[in-house]
C-alpha cells in the first residue's frame, strides 16, 4: 500500500465488501485494483473510488445474497442450538432431563444444530487475500483462532464459576 | 467530460469504448483510462472504470491477470476474448447505425435554418 491513508481506505473497503457477502477472493481483487490504481497515479483513493461504502456499493454484480430458505434455515437452526444448549446447561447443574435427553444429549444436539450457521460464519471469515502476493488483507487464521479460543476459555472459566458457587 | 456532453450519453457508450481500448492491445486500467480520454471522453475515474472492466470479464468479454510491477505493485492487465472481439464488432455496427439515424432526426446546428 502507498500509505496509512491508503491502508485505512483498504481496511474499511474490505469492511464494506464483507458485509455486502462478496467472496474473499474477489473482495481481494477489488482492494488490490485500488491499490494498484492509486499507487500509479498517486490520486487519493476516496477522490477517484469514493466512500469505501459508497464504492462497495456500487458494485452491484458483486453482491450475494442468500436464499430466504437458507437464512430460514440458519435462524431457525440457531435458535434451536442455543435452546438446546441453554437447557444441556440447567440440566447439568440442576439434574433432570428435557424432551428424554440428559444434560449431554441436549448439548450435543444443540452443537449438531449449530453446524449450518457456524458453517456461513465461517465461510464469513475466510481470510482475504492480495492477489499480487498472497499476503493476508485481514488478520490471520492463528489470530482469529486464538481470539475465538480465547473466548471459549474465558466463558468456560464463567461457567466453572457459576457451577461452584450454585454447588 | 466536455461540459456539453450528459452523463447518460457517457454511460452508454463507456462498455463498448473500454472494450474496444482493451481491443486494441492489452492493457490495465489506468492505461485505459487514459486511452479514453485521448479518445475525447474526458477524465474517467477508477470507481467508474474498474466496475466497467469487472463487468466485462464476469460476461466473458475480457480476461485479466496480474503481473509484476517495475518498482511499485502489480498491476492487472485485461485481454479481450474473442467473444468480447465479435461482441465489440456487433455493438460497434449497431451504435452507428444508431449514430446515423439519431443524426437524420436532429437538426444540424450548421443550418440557418
Amino acid at each position: 500500500m502507498t500509505g496509512p491513508a491508503t491502508t485505512d481506505y483498504q481496511q474499511r473497503l474490505v469492511a464494506a465488501l464483507r458485509l455486502r457477502r462478496v467472496p474473499a477472493e474477489r473482495i481481494g481483487e477489488v482492494v488490490a485494483e485500488v491499490d494498484s490504481h492509486v499507487a500509479e497515479t498517486g490520486e487519493d483513493p476516496a477522490e477517484v473510488f469514493g466512500t469505501p461504502r459508497a464504492y462497495a456499493a456500487s458494485l452491484t454484480h458483486e453482491h450475494r445474497r442468500d436464499s430466504r430458505a437458507g437464512t430460514a434455515l440458519e435462524l431457525v437452526s440457531g435458535a434451536l442450538a442455543g435452546w438446546f444448549l441453554a437447557v444441556g446447561a440447567v440440566d447439568l447443574f440442576e439434574g433432570g432431563s428435557h424432551l428424554g435427553l440428559p444434560w449431554w444429549g441436549s448439548v450435543l444436539v444443540g452443537l449438531l444444530l449449530g453446524v449450518p450457521g457456524g458453517r456461513r460464519v465461517a465461510a464469513r471469515a475466510r481470510q482475504v487475500r492480495d492477489p499480487r502476493d498472497g499476503r493476508a488483507l485481514t488478520p490471520t487464521a492463528r489470530t482469529a483462532v486464538l481470539t475465538v479460543v480465547g473466548v471459549l476459555l474465558l466463558f468456560a472459566a464463567l461457567v466453572a464459576g457459576l457451577a461452584v458457587a450454585l454447588t | 467530460m466536455d461540459g456539453d456532453i450528459p452523463t447518460e450519453w457517457l454511460r452508454a457508450v463507456l462498455p463498448l469504448a473500454v472494450l474496444a481500448a482493451v481491443a486494441e492491445h492489452e492493457t490495465y486500467g489506468y492505461a485505459v483510462a487514459q486511452r479514453l480520454q485521448a479518445g475525447g471522453l474526458g477524465t474517467v475515474k477508477g470507481g467508474t472504470l474498474y466496475p466497467v472492466l469487472n463487468r466485462l470479464e464476469a460476461d466473458g468479454l475480457l480476461t485479466s491477470s496480474w503481473r509484476e510491477g517495475v518498482g511499485g505493485p502489480g498491476r492487472k492487465f485485461f485481454a479481450v476474448t474473442p467473444a468480447g472481439r465479435e461482441h465489440l464488432a456487433r455493438r460497434s455496427a449497431a451504435w452507428h447505425t444508431f449514430t446515423e439515424q439519431a443524426h437524420g432526426l436532429l437538426p444540424d446546428p450548421r443550418s440557418t435554418r
